[in-house]
């Protein structure tokens, strides 16, 4: 018996996981591709020079947009598969995700706190976590402020890292010790959020549970409380073995009326679908 | 929709044992009505123009597309999938389980 107990949900993070009904995904015109181009190289042409070069020349750079950021981690994301494909080495010390994470981590560091600079944090590691630089990106994590904005993120990178090597006991301890000195309610509920899912996919419902809870009550009316809360409503609702949700109505494409009841005896397929 | 023609040949291949049955979170019913007609779905498509924030949508807590569940002869949830590539063996395992007494 292979049903899926929980299928995850798709990373918060990636533009894509969530489609709007009647929108197809639009890639970035070639023209902003080539402006970010230009961008990462000044960023590593800046990394090379004195303080007093990269004031005088590196000015725009030195304030990267959240666009920006996105599309540095998209180019360096292809590169990776890239190197990847062509057989690279995953623990060479050349490996592109050591210096495109570098670049990336670096527009973190001029500005901690600004959504660029957020951005860039998480992106960096999840470029190293694609790369699966494990150690490096557990440096990147560490070395994170626990009220730091970026651990609003950075607990669903630890969640897909423990689930990819199997070692979520890892994923919790970590986050545990952000919960215990983070001052951020927010970054408090994302980690809580995480452990709540970890336990939901262990098949550890009340202990799932009791952790969303903790993050709705840790931060009520923020997008961790309400993911916390759809989490809550799954496992109440929508877990393996419960009676499906009632369905009733007419269908575009027939005459009379159907109910889920009237299929009781056969399996049904539901399909969710939107058109693109 | 790339996922239609897969969910045709289920159809065929399941229309005596299983029930395929879509629901459109497409808030524009035009819409949902010339997709089912371009695309040549045939089995029964409930919408009700509502997208996400629909009573069925809701109930199911769907949060992007595609998105599938399958249902036991029971009526109970058996197993969910985000992507129709892998739900054929939900369907055969939901299948083998033996009809209610």
């Amino acid at each position: 018996m292979e049903a899926d107990l929980v299928r995850e949900q798709p990373n918060p993070d990636a533009p894509s996981s969530v489609q709007t009904p009647g929108m197809s995904t639009v890639n970035r015109s070639v023209l902003s591709r080539a402006a970010s181009a230009c961008l990462f190289a000044a960023l590593i042409a800046a990394g090379g020079q004195d303080r007093t070069a990269r004031a005088q020349t590196a000015q725009p750079a030195s304030s990267p947009s959240v666009a920006d950021v996105r599309q540095m981690a998209a180019d360096a994301r292809k590169a990776i598969d890239s190197y990847k494909a062509a057989g690279g080495a995953a623990d060479a010390a050349n490996h592109p995700a050591i210096e495109s994470s570098a670049t990336i981590w670096q527009i973190h560091e001029r500005a901690p706190r600004s959504e660029a600079g957020t951005i860039a944090a998480v992106e960096a590691i999840r470029l190293l976590n694609r790369a699966e630089l494990w150690d490096n990106a557990h440096a990147r994590v560490a070395s994170l402020d626990a009220d730091d904005p970026a651990w609003q993120r950075v607990p669903s990178l630890l969640y897909e890292e423990g689930i990819a090597r199997k070692r979520v006991d890892d994923t919790i301890a970590t986050l545990s010790r952000t919960i215990a000195s983070t001052t951020v309610a927010a970054n408090k509920a994302a980690a809580l959020v995480v452990i709540g899912r970890v336990h939901r996919r262990q098949g550890d419902l009340p202990a799932a549970t009791r952790s969303l809870e903790d993050a709705r009550a840790a931060a009520p009316g923020t997008p961790q409380a309400e993911e916390a809360d759809g989490l809550i409503y799954e496992i109440k609702y929508l877990t393996v073995g419960l009676p499906a949700p009632a369905i009733a109505g007419k269908p575009r494409n027939a005459r009379r009326s159907i109910t889920l009841d009237s299929f009781r005896g056969k399996p049904v397929l539901l399909v969710f679908w939107a058109s693109t | 929709m790339e996922e239609v023609p897969l969910l045709k040949t289920l159809s065929a291949k399941y229309a005596k044992d299983a029930v395929i049955l879509g629901i459109s979170v497409d808030v524009s019913l035009d819409r949902v009505d010339r997709t089912i007609k371009a695309k040549g779905m045939t089995w029964p498509q409930l919408a009700d123009g509502k997208g996400f924030d629909g009573a069925i949508p809701t109930a199911y807590h769907i949060q992007g597309t595609p998105e599938l569940f399958v249902l036991d002869r029971a009526g109970r949830i058996f197993g969910r999938n985000g992507s129709a590539a892998r739900i054929e063996t939900l369907i055969k395992d939901a299948l083998a389980r033996p009809p209610r007494p």
